[in-house]
């Protein structure tokens, strides 16, 4: 990282605040600096505490401005119109990954005519439970209610489900039963469990008891998944120092072998994998760039034959 | 430097999806502009209504992202959202919070005031408010006036009024009047947005319009 000049610093300190040349260090430019100060400011006027505001606002940019990053300082992210909390230990979720659940979510509720008694969905993966929420919410508030929704999220990590568990009570949108309460083929569930998509247990014993049998596999309309993408090398040079040194490396990169591919797209290989046995209708998976793009559309094409799909369109592998 | 951040397009694709949508990104509710509620204030009612949203199709929106590498790699917290309306030229970017959902819906509403203004000139809702505003400022400084002028004649009337009796009826004034501020919302509708650079069209006869919304919407 080039270093910062000293007259930036200066101008921080005349133009905005000593506050934001204490946070340039982390933020790189005044303008971020001038909009996280603001944002750090906000925060500690919208939320009550007996330490007096000044003094606050000072703790939380001297932790900023040492490079911790911003959402685990304020303890939050904003996700689509959910606040998602965030703890070290589990990644913050990213702009492109609210940008594509965003458009899931339209997609989803758009394209079924008529709607679907059910929608069933599974995030790999889950971290803060981000992904499932969004589309929970979205699809709560477009979907007739008798659309029943049953998703789930898995993550190896207990730190990731025990967030994404807090998540998801802090924003649950179902309401309170209604009465005559609605049946059980109309609910609507949203559940986190613990556990590694590797395990061995995962295909024979956990999923069936989650998705109902369908003729070809189990019935899922959705697997998302943004798994651990990051090669060793890029993690080294190209991964930016505040995600290296605050965010956990298990959520980034997988350093063993498996099987026949390079070890980041390990997880790519496994989750076309369990889609070969699910046959979900959609799959979507977010990869680290054109080049991983491109590898893993080349896995799709190997795995399709598995799929038993013929690459038309309507199931996995339309890609390759 | 803007660009658009992600081309979803070939990831659903892959997925199975056909990409149906012109635009990247979901279509922001193009109502949500006229759904605000109007407060209970009189002169509320001479105010044209809220602009609607242009058509997601006039509408050309980047994301701000700095070169290199993106998604896991880095966690940039920048959210602000620009929107360029393709018919008139004109640009506004809103980076008030830190939510890119919300900017996005601040943006709108930004360009649908700046493009009633285009149409409507002094009819049109911001050149409303900012006479309303006006006006307020004008009354406030009369009442002001009045107040010092009253204050002057009472002094002379008994000879010595306590300073701290008129500093605090002036305190007291200057309080109720921010209190009908809030009240309207207007004032703080408009409030804290900033012209950064107003750019001549190059060669063209369109003006290109920079506008930043920094503040938080209190709605
Ligand atoms: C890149 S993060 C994505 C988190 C979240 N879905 C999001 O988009 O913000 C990857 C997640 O995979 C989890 N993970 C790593 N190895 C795993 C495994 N073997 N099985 C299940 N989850 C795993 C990590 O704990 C981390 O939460």
């Amino acid at each position: 990282m080039p270093r910062l000049r000293p007259s930036l610093f200066w101008q921080a300190r005349r133009e905005i605040s000593p506050l934001a040349a204490q946070l340039l260090p982390a933020c790189r430019d005044l303008e971020s600096a001038a909009n996280e100060l603001r944002w750090i400011r906000e925060h500690v006027q919208d939320t009550p505490s007996s330490v007096p505001p000044g003094l606050r606002v000072w703790n939380l940019v001297e932790k900023r401005g040492k490079g911790v990053p911003l959402q685990y300082v304020l303890g939050t992210q904003p996700f689509g119109n959910l606040e998602i909390q965030c703890r070290p230990g589990v990644l913050i979720p990213r702009p492109e990954t609210e940008a594509y659940t965003l458009h899931l979510a339209t997609l989803l509720s758009q394209s079924q005519h008529p709607p679907p008694h059910s929608l069933s969905i599974l995030d790999l993966c889950t971290g803060t439970g981000c992904i499932p929420l969004l589309l929970l919410h979205a699809l709560h508030a477009s979907l007739p209610p008798t659309t029943a929704l049953n998703i789930h999220g898995i993550d190896i990590s207990p730190a990731a489900i025990s967030l994404a568990r807090a998540n998801h009570h802090q924003h649950n949108p179902l309401p309170a039963p209604a009465s005559p309460p609605l049946s059980p083929s109309h609910q609507r569930t949203l559940t986190f469990h613990q556990t590694s998509i590797f395990s061995p247990t995962l295909l024979s014993s956990l999923l069936p008891t989650l998705f109902p049998r369908s003729s070809s596999g189990l019935d899922l309309d959705l697997l998302v998944s943004n798994p651990p993408y990051i090669s060793a090398s890029d993690f080294a040079r190209a991964t930016a120092r505040a995600v290296r040194n605050h965010e956990p490396r298990l959520a980034l990169r997988y350093a063993a072998r498996w099987g026949w591919c390079r070890p980041e797209d390990v997880f790519y290989a496994r989750l076309l994998e369990i889609a070969a046995v699910l046959k979900p209708k959609r799959v979507l998976m977010e990869v680290g760039g054109m080049e991983q793009a491109l590898r893993v559309v080349r896995m799709v094409g190997r795995f399709s034959s598995l799929l038993g799909g013929d690459g038309d369109g309507d199931g996995d592998g339309d890609g390759s | 430097m803007f660009r658009p951040f992600l081309s979803l397009r070939p990831l659903l694709r892959l997925a199975g999806f056909s990409a149906a949508h012109n635009g990247v990104l979901p279509p922001s509710s193009a109502v949500a502009a006229a759904a605000f509620t109007t407060s209970t204030a009189t002169n509320l009612k001479q105010l044209p209504p809220r602009p609607k949203h242009p058509p997601e199709s006039e509408i050309e929106e980047s994301f701000l992202k700095g070169s290199g590498p993106g998604g896991q790699k880095i966690n940039k917290t920048n959210s602000a959202v620009q929107l360029k309306h393709l018919p008139t030229g004109i640009v506004v970017k809103s980076q008030a919070t830190r939510s890119r959902t919300q900017n996005r819906k601040i943006a709108r509403d930004l360009l649908a005031l700046r493009l009633d203004e285009l149409a409507n000139g002094s009819q049109s809702r911001a050149a409303v408010v900012g006479d309303v505003k006006q006006k307020r400022a004008a009354s406030k400084a009369k009442k002001s006036r009045r107040k010092y002028k009253k204050l002057a004649e009472e002094k002379e009337k008994k000879g010595n009024v306590k300073e701290e009796g008129g500093r605090l009826a002036g305190e007291e004034e200057e309080w109720l009047e921010e209190e009908e501020d809030g009240e309207e919302e207007e004032g703080k509708d408009e409030g804290g947005r900033k012209e950064v650079t107003t750019l001549g069209g190059t060669g063209t006869k369109r003006a290109t319009i920079v506008e930043v919304e920094n503040t938080r919407n209190e709605r």
